[in-house]
């Protein structure tokens, strides 16, 4: 049918289907900005439009509906690639990150500011409702929303969206244009969907209804006759090599326990076949018509399941070693009397203990001193269990993949953020040398982790790589929440002793961990729950021991944090248990053993990931400050009653007297990379014109990685940022970086940066000392590229640029940057939290929140803020909402946005602050320090303690749902 | 995906093509209708979205609100009391609050609609234009077989009725677990006085709990652990992946126990 009706102030006429969205009919005629996160069930708002003067979710609007009607997009603000007053605020405010929700908060402002020219922050929280952010935290929302009003009284105004810090550089710590924010915030093509050519095939799994099953038949005849099929895969057609997809450094501490497809269905969502059709729906209705029989088994859901004398093993292949060889006693046959005797092998780089027939992924176990004379020395001593559920990374974005040939080449698009190691998987996995795939990585949606591991490019680069067709695959909502990757659960036994005056005489900590499926990063994130949290305190005696099992539920893997949260939920916790057995106040009790500068920590020997460890002894820390501050911020020691009129901040209160307010704190840390394991390269080339370009290695998630680059490029050329230009992630066009996680990006990344930066600027000295006559050691660099010597002779960049390409030079000028350390620089911080908490119902309200945080020269500060506020809003997430559920049989049973709840605007604290308390890292790039990950381990202890202030109960198990909390105070 | 988008351009013509096509659904909002972009949707569709009434205003029965009336319609209306203003804020999200209408929300009539525990309190009405012609039934009466277009929903809005809702979900902007409703006067010795209860989240559908309502009935508003003590007694949830039947029970009862003792008064 024909739709007329006017977009972005142009009378449109369409044909269109009658049962077509609006969203899907904006998309399909290039209007990218209105994307797609919640596959229709209007809970996350990114495909909102402004249709008849509102913002509605176009998924929930069918194309003909909008006849006759005006509808604007982003694209309307965005013309001849302008920005609007509230683009270019919430640029400024730091609000675009991964810039995926950033159209839809653009067009929810407009219509705001339409409304009311001052909004308060009900009008904002009100206009954001709809509206899911997972990177920002949404407190900056705030800062955009009054900037954006402000300049429409006063376009001069001025914004000040964070203190800024080092006066003596001109751009690192100081706010500046995030590089790739004007084209995000103008919905401009950035993002995997964005690239997809019209001949792209369409990829679709079908996904094991099953937990746990064998193929016993499977037939795809009539599903590959179909109508637009073009191929279809199975265990029988694949290959049958075992792989991990951990996006690691090589060799991983990861098993190699998973093929392209198998016979075995260790989960429900495992891949049993996979489609590749001209259209989604030819593409599953071929999944519909394959004939397959399971012989399903009884799931192992739980981590005592797994563990339990007998247990069948989830993995019962033969397991082998590439270097080294089993432990002692551990069964490496393989179990024939699972799965008919005929099972995947489990290839392990290196031994990592584990013992897959006992469903033991990996363990480790390690420590200091003498944990059972700690213990006789003790005068207190208190035994706790904590648990940590399984939760979900949620990307707004979920795994996406674009692949094709070129030029006889495997080209990857891709939403990652181990460009790198997914070329090196990829081309394992398909069978083909490196040098015969391309990676390049689009703007990321959010990863989180989640994109540290490969889902689903192994499958379409297979595809392309056997078939020559171009092939799109992206993942559902819901299959992103049981496909993709979710946080490894874990329960932590801890035992803490200690003398009465507080001081700490032993810790031990055992970690038990669940894995899923499949053994990405077994080892390593249960491991940090470990390495983060116990070097905080300094005891002679800890002794920790780590078990991550296999189950048969959706597959972990790395989760922003990396096992940290969960290690620094149960540790801090159970000091502030001790504390309160004690009598003492907790944060007296965390001053009295906690790291200080000078330190040394002991606990590093034992707690290297995957090699031996060193200890280490600590420069400066400023763990005292960051405590002094959230003492007098908080009102430490003050208890506000419910009732007093300061803190009726909300509707809950005109409920009544049975609120209780509470205070907790914790002090939390994380590292910067992994010094010894991982490295980052980047090249710096001369422009003929005297620009720059920057190729760096490093990995943008949306963090700002690239703006920080840039700036420290910008930095030591002298110039502005934008005389500088970034390529990055892209395998054939920039140097080897390690990618974007274990919080390495400004360390590492950074570093290289600065390096290859450094390194050009002795190339260039060298042409103009040539060209000036002079010794290179005379010259000045002046800010913006001038050139002085001490004769009062002068170059340019410019002029260099020119001499040294021309036919007489001696051709291009290039620096080279090479990183790697084996300095390991920690972040710490302090974060309070106050809560109320309702006895009767369970309630919880997260009131005020206040972090102290050290992440050295914040080189981005407002996009550092928001990488806190960001982080912290996904772990109150995690503490408060956020579980992933799982009937009997192993299925989930919330896999999507309205059932598996993530904070929105409205739940963010009333009060929240971040305060920088930076400690220059002597080795970091002009002294920064990683920023990202720190952020989500504090929140949960803190909310958790807080309660207890509040209502005098502890809830171990997180999230701390009105349920638990009713529980914990004996109610139900 | 529906195969047959037809917008009528008058209610006479909507109902003539419904009888023509029987197997056709009424869209209006669509945020119910038009969910999930998986989940099956009708073949054949009648948008009356741009046809039905959408006014809300005081009539001679009291308030008379359009079927096609949004939730945000509701939530701008000077006309309407708080306790309903409260029941369309309860639906967070603006973007649906945009598009959600009151027809929809009682046409789906799911457990946690976040209108319906007050329509039942209030004893709620409505006009539905059905194949020969427009007549009137009780908002319960129609929602437990709803036959016909919704056109309206009248509300008898009298001075002295003492109104509230409350919800509990798991986020702001979340489904409704539970709902409740409460409307009551009181009498010269501020004894409740016709007091009706309803509460959705408890079964397949919002429904009203006369019994408890009526042990109540007559005295002066017990405090809220009596009312939670007695309420418990009577909630019969079912346990899914939103709570435990016990802990439903204990949150309902104290979501009955809030709503009593938050009721304002219509004046």
């Amino acid at each position: 049918m024909t739709l007329h009706f006017t977009l972005n102030g142009r009378a449109t006429t369409w044909q269109v289907e009658p049962g077509m969205s609006l969203r899907d009919l904006l998309r399909s005629k290039g209007i990218v900005s209105v994307r797609n996160g919640c596959d229709g069930e209007g809970s996350c708002g990114l495909c909102s439009v402004i249709l008849d003067g509102k913002t509605v979710n176009s998924c929930q609007v069918l194309a003909p509906q909008a006849e006759g009607v005006e509808a604007f997009t982003v694209e309307f603000f965005s013309r001849d690639r302008g920005l609007s007053v509230v683009q270019q605020a919430l640029i400024e405010s730091g609000c675009v990150q991964c810039g995926y929700c950033t159209p839809a908060v653009t067009l929810a402002l407009h219509k705001l500011l339409d409304r009311k020219s001052e909004p308060g922050r009900a009008d904002i929280e009100d206009a954001l409702s709809g509206i899911l952010c997972r990177c920002t935290g949404y407190e900056q929302f705030f800062d955009a929303a009054h900037l954006a009003a402000a300049r429409l009284k006063d376009p001069e105004h001025v914004a000040h969206p964070a203190p800024e810090f080092r006066d003596d550089l001109r751009h690192v710590g100081k706010c500046r244009e995030k590089v790739d924010a004007p084209a995000l915030a103008r919905g401009e093509r950035a993002y995997v969907e964005d690239r997809v050519p019209e001949d792209a095939l369409v990829l679709k799994l079908f996904a094991s209804p099953h937990a746990r099953a064998c193929i016993k038949r499977i037939d795809t005849t009539k599903a590959e006759s179909m109508s637009g099929v073009h191929a279809v895969l199975t265990y029988l057609n694949t290959p049958s090599r075992v792989y991990t997809t951990a996006g690691q450094g090589f060799p991983e501490p990861s098993p190699y326990d998973g093929r392209m497809f198998s016979r075995v269905m260790r989960f429900a969502g495992d891949r049993v076949a996979a489609v590749l059709a001209e259209t989604e729906a030819e593409a599953l209705a071929a999944i519909a018509a394959i004939d397959v029989e399971f012989e399903v088994l009884k799931p192992i859901l739980t981590i005592e399941e797994a563990s339990a004398p007998g247990a069948s093993p989830v993995h019962a292949g033969q397991v082998s070693y590439v270097a080294g060889s089993a432990p002692e006693g551990r069964l490496t046959t393989g179990d024939p009397t699972v799965y008919g005797g005929e099972d995947d092998p489990v290839i392990y780089q290196f031994p990592i203990g584990g013992d897959p027939s006992h469903n033991l992924a990996a363990s480790t176990a390690g420590g200091i001193g003498d944990i059972a004379k700690g213990f006789a020395e003790a005068e207190v001593t208190i035994e706790r269990e904590y648990y940590a559920r399984r939760v979900h990374c949620t990307p707004l974005e979920p795994h996406v993949v674009l692949t094709r040939m070129e030029n006889s080449r495997l080209v990857i698009h891709a939403s990652t953020q181990v460009p790198w190691h997914l070329r090196r998987i990829v081309a394992t996995a398909i069978g083909a040398p490196e040098n015969k795939v391309r990676v390049i990585k689009e703007r990321v949606g959010g990863g989180f982790g989640a994109k540290q591991d490969l889902c689903l490019e192994d499958i379409a680069g297979w595809l392309t790589w056997t078939t020559g067709k171009t092939v799109f695959f992206r993942y559902t909502r819901e299959e992103e929440f049981i496909s993709a990757r979710t946080r490894h659960p874990m329960k932590i036994a801890v035992k803490l002793g200690a003398k009465r005056d507080g001081k700490l005489t032993a810790i031990e900590f055992k970690v038990r961990a669940d894995t899923g499926a499949y053994g990405q990063h077994a080892l390593t994130v249960p491991m940090n729950a470990c390495s983060k949290s116990l070097p905080l305190i300094l005891c002679d005696n800890v002794h920790f021991d780590v078990r991550t099992y296999y189950t048969n539920l959706p597959a972990s893997g790395a989760y922003q944090g990396y096992g940290a949260p969960q290690g620094s939920f149960a540790l801090q916790t159970a000091l502030a248990e001790l504390a309160a057995e004690l009598g003492m106040d907790q944060l007296d009790l965390l001053e009295r053993n906690r790291v200080r500068s000078g330190s040394r920590i002991e606990i590093l020997r034992s707690l290297g990931e995957g090699r031996a460890g060193a200890a280490v002894t600590l420069g400066e820390c400023g763990l005292g400050d960051m405590i002094e501050g959230g003492r007098k911020s908080m009102a430490w020691g003050k208890h506000e009653a419910a009732s007093d009129p300061e803190w009726r901040l909300g509707p809950e209160w005109k409920l009544g007297p049975e609120w209780k307010l509470g205070k907790g704190a914790v002090i939390i840390q994380q590292g910067s990379g992994l010094p010894g394991l991982d490295a980052a390269n980047a090249l710096v080339r001369l422009q003929t014109d005297g620009s720059f370009m920057l190729l760096s290695g490093g990995s943008d998630l949306g963090t700002g990685l690239d703006t920080l680059t840039v700036k420290i490029v910008a930095e030591v050329m002298k110039v502005d940022p934008k005389d500088v230009a970034v390529l990055s992630g892209d395998t054939d066009a920039t140097p080897f970086d390690k990618g974007a996680y274990a919080s390495s990006g400004t360390f590492f990344s950074g570093n290289a940066a600065k390096l290859a930066a450094e390194d050009l600027m002795k190339r260039i000295l060298a042409v103009a000392a040539g060209l000036l006559e002079e010794s290179a050691a005379d010259l000045r660099v002046l800010p913006g590229g001038t050139i002085a010597g001490k004769l009062g002779k002068t170059t340019s960049y410019h002029e260099i640029a020119h001499r040294t390409s021309s036919g007489e030079g001696p051709g291009e000028l290039c620096g080279i940057g090479s990183f790697k350390t084996e300095h390991a620089a920690f972040p710490y911080g302090a974060h309070f939290a106050q809560v109320a908490v309702n006895g009767r119902t369970g309630d919880v309200v997260l009131k005020r929140y206040h972090v102290f945080q050290d992440c050295g020269t914040p080189i981005n500060p407002e996009l550092a803020m928001g990488q806190i506020y960001g982080g912290v809003m996904k772990a109150v997430g995690h503490s408060l909402y956020e579980e992933m559920l799982f009937d009997a049989e192993g299925h989930c049973a919330n896999p999507n946005f309205l059932d598996y709840k993530i904070p929105g605007i409205r739940e963010i604290p009333g009060d929240f602050k971040v305060v920088f308390v930076p400690v220059e890292d002597p080795v970091g790039p002009y002294g920064g320090k990683s920023i990202s990950e720190i952020a989500l381990n504090g929140a949960a202890p803190a909310i958790a303690i807080a309660i207890h202030d509040a209502c005098g109960a502890w809830v171990r198990e997180w999230p701390f749902t009105p349920e638990r909390v009713l529980r914990a105070l004996g109610k139900l | 995906m529906p195969q047959d988008y037809i917008r009528p351009s008058s209610l006479e013509e909507a109902m003539a093509i419904k009888a023509a096509k029987p197997e056709a659904v009424f869209l209006a909002g669509g945020t119910c209708l038009l969910a999930g972009d998986s989940r099956k949707k009708p073949d054949s569709l009648i948008d009356v979205g741009r046809i039905l009434p959408r006014g809300i205003e005081h009539g001679s029965r009291g308030l008379v609100i359009g079927a096609g009336a949004t939730f945000q319609d509701l939530v701008d209306s000077r006309s309407v009391p708080p306790a309903l203003r409260d029941a369309a804020l309860s639906m967070i999200n603006r973007n649906v609050r945009n598009r959600a209408t009151v027809g929809g929300n009682l046409g789906a009539g799911k457990s946690c609609a976040s209108l319906v525990p007050l329509f039942i309190v209030l004893g709620a009405r409505v006009k539905v234009l059905g194949p020969k012609g427009p007549h009137g039934a009780l908002a319960m009466e129609w929602m437990a077989i709803p036959r016909g277009l919704l056109l309206e929903v009248e509300l008898e809005l009298k001075p002295g009725t003492w109104l509230a809702f409350a919800r509990h979900s798991r986020t702001s902007c979340d489904l409704s677990v539970l709902t409740c409703a409460v409307a009551y006067g009181l009498d010269a010795e501020k004894r409740l006085d016709g007091l009706k209860v309803a509460l959705g989240g408890l079964g397949p559908h919002a429904r009203e709990f006369p019994d408890l309502a009526g042990f109540f009935e007559g005295q002066a508003l017990p405090g809220k652990a009596a009312i939670e003590e007695r309420a418990r007694t009577v909630f019969s949830p079912r346990t899914d992946f939103r709570g435990s039947a016990a802990f439903k029970s204990v949150r309902a009862a104290a979501l009955l126990a809030d709503a009593l003792h938050s009721a304002e008064e219509i004046t």
